[in-house]
């Protein structure tokens, strides 16, 4: 409708106004836009390396949880008269200098691995995560004390650092038995390992928090704690989570070295790193290959599997990388 | 810039101060009496036993005895072994060797890897990026000690090119094989820290720019993608020189080579605490003048980075 009546003494014309009510604007509440998550996990879907190195780590996740299924044979019964007898019908991975069965004890050996692997980069994560995110939001003399923390506990080379935590352990904590042996592994690997993680949160909170979205949601009202908790940490995951991946790979090959360097599992536990590195000598002019082949090549898929999980979820999660 | 590297040097001393009180805290803060374990069953005497701790500053409290030894650190004076060698001969006497294994192995890496990086990222997705991708994760994935091994099984023991361990001859020919043991993980992550940043770089404004001006494709490739490739990759071999020494553990104890690692873990298995002190000190020290100097790199490199 148009209002179009000149006022009282006024002749002149004045343009036509239009007072309609303002156009609805229409927002399709009913698809909202899907958030990075979602996109990632459709990325995913459709990577066949994920799907690849997914299905190895399930089936190495039922290896560690039930090694029983696969094996009667139990790892720690050894027979001489077995010594490193030849891969053949029922022990198809032959036996060790102690006559061990080297199936049983590949299969057995998977769980300190992975155990270690994975609580090893959760609390790692954990660690750097909370002190990343409070460095980088707060900055000031919390930022300075955390950032020269990461740096003091980073500049010890990470395999020196652990050998010397373990043998520190190993004085304080003598015949720690399986459990005991596993968690001093975690404890070493990790009160070195969580500066990776915070120096990567840490910078990830960095770029996110001038980012507008945070300013909008303050401006809206959020808290400090909110604005953090729903708004910042979640964004800066996607790198913090590629790099837990790989590094899970990292602590398990890391496990194996130090067990091979004799400070890591006792040699009462069975694992793949004790078993290369007692597979070693009987190797040294070529014979006998199948007592290394088997927990090596155990260990290298697992740390495969991982890598490559780690690739895929970078891909995934990283925009710039899609296709 | 004299200001940025004036405050870059202020900013290590409370690294170097906490990494050694760390290690120091690790290796001297545990129940047992290294006197005693240096005596074995015998028993010792009053004055010997105060004799000793005085040598040592074991009568000193805790954070004493650590001030004590950076005073002497700061000279290089670091102390005498329990078993009666001064660490500081020890050290110059395996550091060289361990730098020169280190060196060669980040040579081997550095120039491999950001070849063949470069090469696989122009080439995304054909034969030879999908072939070295494999051969990356692999080498990542199988431990050194085990790929250490075959190699000297394969090389040492059945081709006989090269002497399976190396003893005390530590010459050149001598030392490439575990300096190629070395460099293997870090070969894998230079190359794919350098195929990432290069296909990065490939649709990267300034380079679409420079074709469009007709540069040729070469000067192209060479100044603008991988130039700009370069700058992660530095930062990486700065941060692993310290993993290089610390991987030196593993590789010198294979084939036994008298380095700054092996006497590291052997000094580690024995106890020998002002030995593990020192030597993991002077692993921090070089770490951190390792980063200090890939910082300062960054401006050769990267134009954009000035310093305040």
């Amino acid at each position: 409708m148009h209002n179009h009546t000149p006022r009282q003494g006024q002749e002149r014309f004045v343009a036509p106004t239009v007072s309609s009510e303002l156009p609805a604007l229409h927002v399709d509440t009913s698809h909202p836009p899907e958030n990075q998550w979602k996109q990632a996990w459709k990325a995913l879907r459709q990577n066949w390396i994920f799907w690849f190195s997914a299905s190895l780590l399930v089936i190495i996740l039922f290896v560690v949880l039930f090694p029983n299924l696969l094996t009667s044979v139990d790892p720690r019964t050894a027979d001489l008269s077995n010594s490193l007898g030849k891969p053949q019908a029922g022990h198809i991975f032959g036996f060790d200098r102690q006559g061990y069965d080297v199936f049983s004890r590949t299969i057995h050996g998977a769980r300190a691995s992975v155990i270690i692997g994975f609580l090893t980069t959760i609390i790692v994560t954990i660690i750097g995560l909370f002190t990343g995110a409070m460095a980088g939001f707060f900055g000031g003399w919390l930022d300075t004390i955390v950032s020269r923390g990461a740096d003091i506990f980073f500049a010890i080379p990470l395999l020196l650092a652990a050998i010397v935590g373990l043998s520190a352990l190993n004085n304080v904590w003598p015949d720690r038995g399986y459990w005991g042996g596993v968690f001093a592994v975690i404890i070493a690997l990790a009160v070195f390992g969580w500066p990776q993680i915070t120096r990567i949160a840490r910078g990830a909170v960095l770029e996110i928090k001038h980012l507008e979205f945070v300013d909008a949601a303050r401006s809206l009202g959020a808290s400090k704690w909110r604005n953090l908790f729903t708004h910042i940490i979640p964004n800066a995951l996607p790198p913090v989570i590629v790099t837990a991946t790989v590094s899970l790979g990292v602590y398990i090959v890391a496990e194996a070295t130090l067990s091979f360097l004799g400070i890591g599992l006792p040699p009462s536990v069975v694992s793949w790193g004790n078993d290369i590195a007692a597979a070693q000598p009987q190797v040294r002019s070529g014979d006998n290959l199948h007592v290394l082949f088997f927990p090596a090549g155990a260990l290298a898929i697992t740390v495969l599997s991982f890598m490559l999980l780690g690739d895929a979820v970078r891909d995934a999660l990283d925009p710039k990388a899609r296709k | 810039m004299w200001r940025y590297i004036v405050r870059r040097l202020l900013q290590t001393i409370p690294v170097i101060l906490g990494a050694t009180l760390l290690i120091y805290a690790l290796v001297f803060l545990q129940p047992g009496d290294p006197i005693v374990a240096l005596f074995g069953e015998k028993p010792v005497s009053d004055a010997v036993r105060a004799e000793l701790e005085a040598q040592y500053n074991l009568d000193q409290p805790f954070l004493i005895q650590w001030l004590l030894f950076l005073k002497g650190a700061l000279v290089g004076d670091f102390g005498v072994s329990y078993s009666g060698q001064p660490v500081s001969e020890l050290i110059g006497r395996t550091l060289p060797v361990t730098f020169q294994l280190a060196f060669m192995a980040m040579i081997i890496e550095a120039i491999l890897g950001v070849i063949a990086g470069f090469y696989a990222g122009m080439r995304r997705g054909k034969i030879f990026d999908s072939t070295m991708l494999v051969v990356s994760l692999i080498v990542i994935a199988i431990p050194i000690f085990v790929l250490g091994f075959g190699l000297q099984l394969i090389f040492g023991v059945q081709l006989q090119w090269v002497p399976p361990t190396v003893g005390s001859n530590t010459s050149f020919t001598n030392l490439i094989l575990p300096a190629v043991v070395l460099g293997l993980v870090s070969f894998a992550y230079v190359l794919r820290l350098t195929r990432t940043s290069v296909i990065e770089n490939l649709t990267a404004d300034h380079v679409r720019t420079a074709r469009a001006h007709g540069v040729s494709d070469g000067l192209v490739n060479r100044r603008h993608v991988l130039r700009n490739s370069l700058i992660p990759v530095v930062t990486f071999l700065g941060a692993d020189l310290g993993t290089l020494m610390a991987g030196a553990v593993v590789t010198e104890g294979i084939f036994n080579i008298n380095g700054i690692g092996n006497l590291a873990y052997q000094a580690i298995l024995r106890g020998e605490n002002p030995t593990v002190v020192s030597v993991v000190t002077v692993m921090v020290l070089i770490y951190v003048v390792a980063s200090l100097l890939v910082d300062l790199l960054y401006a050769a490199l990267d134009p954009r980075i000035r310093y305040a």
